[in-house]
C-alpha cells in the first residue's frame, strides 16, 4: 500500500516514539532489576553469611572442622550461592566449598575483610562476595560468593519478555497506524484526483463521490467545483457545537 | 532427593540358600512392634550406599556383617530371636541418608541402628538421634572415622569399633614425617568427610610445626572416568613429597591414574573408607601397567589383613564368608556388581556384627533399647578375635584404636613394615 508524503512524517513520528519508548522503558527495566536483584542477592547473601557466622562459633571453639564443612555444604545449595570459605583469625582456610581447589586469587587474600567485594574468577564466573565476622571478627570471617551471572541470566529474561511485548505491540500498531493513516488519506487522494480532472475538464469531470461528502473534503470539492464555474457557490459549514451559531 | 530408598531383607538371595530373608508376616511383626524386637527377631537398621560410585563401601560392609548374622542366625540366634537387619539404599547422599534413618526409626521401629556407610551421611543423620534420645535408638559402628560420632554433642548416641580418622591420618603424617617426607599434600572429597581427614592431616602436622603445601579435591560422587588432572597439576604444583587422599574409591582411583600420569611420582595414602580393593580393581582392569600405579600406594586399614589366617577372627571370617557367600540385596542393586571373596571393608562389616551380637547377648532374655548402654559398657576386655582386647566405657565409646597400613605386592595388599625401605 502506498503512503501517502503527507502521512509518512507521521508515521515516522510514530516510528520513533516507538523507539524512544522501547529503549528508555528497557534501559530502565535492565536498571530497576539489576539494582534490585543485585541488592537481594547481597541481602540474602549476608543474611546467609551472618547465620553461618553465628552458628560456627561453637564448632570453631569446640568441635570438629567436619561438622563446619556439613553445615556450609547445606547453605551452598540455595540457588545463587557459588561458593563458601571460612578463615579464622590467622588466615588459615578452615572450610571451604571449591573444586578442585582454592582459587588463587583468593589465596591472596584480595579483598579479606570487605564487608562486600566483587570478584572475577577465572573459569568460575563474576561473583558479589559477602562476608560476616565470626565472634565479632576474632575468631575468623565467613565469605559467600553469589553468583552474579545468574542476575544478568535474570535481567536478560525479563529483558526478553519486555522486547517480547514490546515488539508485538510495535508491529501492531504500526499496522493499525498504516490502516488508519491510509483511511484518512484516501479522501484527499480523491480530492486532489478530483481537482486535476477538474482543472483539465472543467465540467464533466468524475468526482469519485467527494461531491457528496458532508466533511471537510466534500466541501473543499464543492468550493473547487464553485471556482471552477461548474456549480453554485457551497453553503457555509454547520458551525460545530463549540463555535458559536452567530457572531453578535 | 535423589535416591530410592527401597526396603530390603538382610541376606535376600545369600548364596547357601535364602537365609534371613524377612517374611511379610515378620516385617508386619517388627513394624508393629515399637522396641524393635519380637519373640523372634531382633531388627537392627542399616542406610548405606548400595548405588552409585560408593556402593562398593555398602555391599562389602553389608556381606561382612551378613556372614556373621546368618551364621548366628542359623545356631538359634541370639536368646531364640533371629537378627534382621532392615536395608535402605541412600547413595552415600545425605538427605536419603537423613530420610532412611527416619523411617528406620519412626516407621520400621529398629531396635539399634547398623552399619552406616559415610561421614556426610552420618553427621547428618546425628541430629536426627539426640531429637529423638527419648527413644534410646544408638548408632553402632558406622563405616567411618569422622569426629562428630566421637564427640559432644553427638558423642553418647554412637558406638564404634574402628580407630578414628585422626588417627589413621596421625599414623600415616608420622611415618611420611619419619622418612622425611615433610612436604604434605591433600586430595580430599569437598564433604563432612574430607574436610574431618584434612582437619586430622592439619592436626598431626601442626605436632612438628608443619602445614598442608597444597590442597586440591573433588565432589562426592565422582567415577573412575572423571578427570583429576587439575587436581594432580596443583599437588604437583605445590612440591608436594607425599599425597594423603580423603576420597572413596573411585575418585581416589581416578586421582591416583592422572597422578602418575601427570608426573607426581610421590607417595599417594589412602585412609580405610576409600575400600582398597575397589580401587586396586579399577587400576588393574584399566591400565597396562598397574604397578607402575601401585608401586608407591599406601592404604591406611582399620582392621588386619584378611590374608593373615594367623588371626582367629580373620580365619573365621574367611570361613564364614567361603561358607555363606552372602550376597547384597537384590532389591536395592542398580547395577551390576561382582562382591570380593574377601576384602578390608568386608571383614570390617563382620567384625562389627561380631561386636554387636555379643552385645545383645550380653541383654540377657529381655533385650530393651533402654538397656542398650550398659550392655555396652559391660563389654571390658571381649576378644574379638584380632589380637587385641576390646573395651567400652561412658568415656570409651571406640573399640579399636589400632592402624594397620598396607601396599600392593603381588596384585594384591599386603601389610607395610618397612616405610624407610618402601618410600
Amino acid at each position: 500500500m502506498k503512503i501517502q508524503k503527507l502521512f509518512q512524517k507521521t508515521l515516522f513520528g510514530i516510528f520513533m516514539l516507538f523507539g524512544v519508548i522501547g529503549i528508555s522503558t528497557s534501559m530502565l527495566a535492565i536498571y530497576t532489576v539489576d539494582s534490585q536483584l543485585t541488592e537481594e542477592y547481597e541481602s540474602n547473601a549476608r543474611g546467609v553469611a551472618k547465620t553461618i557466622a553465628d552458628s560456627s562459633v561453637d564448632i570453631i571453639l569446640n568441635r570438629d572442622l567436619s561438622a563446619l564443612q556439613s553445615l556450609i555444604d547445606q547453605f551452598v545449595e540455595i540457588q545463587g550461592i557459588s561458593y563458601i570459605y571460612i578463615i579464622n583469625d590467622s588466615g588459615e582456610y578452615l572450610a571451604h566449598t571449591f573444586v578442585p581447589g582454592i582459587p588463587e586469587e583468593i589465596l591472596r587474600g584480595e579483598g579479606h575483610g570487605a564487608v562486600s567485594v566483587r570478584r572475577s574468577l577465572p573459569g568460575m564466573g563474576d561473583f558479589v562476595e559477602v562476608s560476616s565476622p565470626i565472634l565479632a571478627g576474632v575468631a575468623g570471617r565467613v565469605y559467600i560468593g553469589m553468583d552474579t551471572g545468574l542476575v544478568a541470566l535474570k535481567i536478560q529474561r525479563a529483558i526478553g519478555q519486555q522486547v517480547y511485548l514490546f515488539s508485538t505491540i510495535f508491529v501492531i500498531g504500526i499496522v493499525a497506524a498504516i490502516w488508519l493513516v491510509n483511511l484518512a488519506a484516501r479522501p484527499v487522494a480523491n480530492l486532489l484526483a478530483y481537482a486535476v480532472e477538474l482543472a483539465r475538464e472543467q465540467s464533466g469531470a468524475a468526482d469519485n463521490g467527494v461531491l457528496v461528502r458532508d466533511d471537510e473534503v466534500g466541501q473543499l470539492a464543492r468550493l473547487f467545483q464553485y471556482f471552477s464555474g461548474t456549480g453554485d457557490l457551497p453553503a457555509p459549514a454547520r458551525p460545530s457545537p463549540a463555535t458559536p451559531a452567530s457572531s453578535a | 532427593m535423589k535416591r530410592m530408598t527401597r526396603r530390603a531383607a538382610l541376606g535376600a538371595g545369600a548364596g547357601a540358600g535364602g537365609f534371613l530373608v524377612l517374611p511379610r508376616s515378620l516385617s508386619r511383626a517388627a513394624t508393629g512392634n515399637a522396641a524393635g524386637f519380637t519373640d523372634t527377631e531382633i531388627v537392627l537398621g542399616m542406610s548405606a550406599a548400595f548405588s552409585g560410585p560408593s556402593r562398593g563401601l555398602g555391599i562389602e560392609l553389608y556381606r561382612g556383617a551378613a556372614a556373621y548374622f546368618t551364621h548366628v542366625n542359623r545356631a538359634g540366634g541370639v536368646g531364640g530371636r533371629k537378627i534382621v537387619l532392615r536395608t535402605y539404599d541412600d547413595g552415600y547422599q545425605p538427605n536419603p541418608s537423613v530420610e532412611n534413618t527416619v523411617r528406620l526409626m519412626l516407621k520400621d521401629r529398629v531396635f539399634a541402628l547398623f552399619g552406616y556407610v559415610g561421614t556426610p551421611t552420618v553427621t547428618r543423620v546425628l541430629p536426627l538421634l539426640k531429637k529423638f534420645q527419648d527413644e534410646k535408638t544408638y548408632l553402632f559402628f558406622p563405616f567411618t572415622g569422622a569426629q562428630p560420632q566421637r564427640q559432644p554433642p553427638y558423642g553418647e548416641f554412637a558406638f564404634n569399633l574402628r580407630a578414628s580418622y585422626r588417627q589413621e591420618t596421625g599414623g600415616l603424617v608420622d611415618n611420611f614425617v619419619a622418612v622425611g617426607r615433610k612436604r604434605i599434600g591433600m586430595f580430599y572429597q569437598a564433604d563432612a568427610y574430607g574436610r574431618s581427614g584434612w582437619a586430622g592431616v592439619r592436626r598431626a602436622l601442626g605436632k612438628y610445626g608443619l602445614k598442608i603445601v597444597g590442597e586440591a579435591t573433588y565432589r562426592r560422587g565422582q567415577k573412575f572416568t572423571s578427570v583429576m588432572r587439575r587436581q594432580a597439576q596443583i599437588l604437583k604444583n605445590a612440591r608436594a613429597d607425599a599425597v594423603i587422599c580423603i576420597g572413596a574409591y573411585a575418585a581416589c582411583a581416578a586421582f591416583l591414574r592422572d597422578a602418575v600420569d601427570n608426573g607426581l611420582r610421590v607417595p599417594i595414602a589412602n585412609l580405610s573408607f576409600v575400600g582398597s580393593e575397589n580401587l586396586l580393581k579399577l587400576i588393574a582392569e584399566s591400565q597396562d601397567e598397574p604397578k607402575r600405579y601401585t608401586e608407591l600406594l599406601v592404604n591406611s586399614q582399620v582392621v588386619p589383613s584378611y590374608e593373615d589366617a594367623s588371626i582367629p577372627a580373620v580365619r573365621e571370617y574367611r570361613e564364614l564368608m567361603r561358607r555363606y557367600n552372602p550376597q547384597p540385596p537384590k532389591e536395592l542393586l542398580k547395577e551390576a556388581y561382582t562382591p570380593f571373596a574377601h576384602s578390608f571393608v568386608s571383614l570390617e562389616g563382620f567384625l562389627d556384627a561380631k561386636l554387636m551380637v555379643e552385645i545383645l547377648r550380653r541383654m540377657g532374655d529381655r533385650p530393651e533399647r533402654g538397656k542398650l548402654e550398659n550392655a555396652v559398657f559391660s563389654v571390658k576386655d571381649f576378644d574379638l578375635g584380632v589380637g587385641v582386647p576390646v573395651s567400652f566405657s561412658a568415656n570409651r565409646r571406640q573399640g579399636l584404636d589400632r592402624v594397620y597400613y598396607t601396599v600392593v605386592d603381588g596384585g594384591r595388599f599386603v601389610p607395610l613394615d618397612d616405610w624407610k625401605g618402601r618410600f
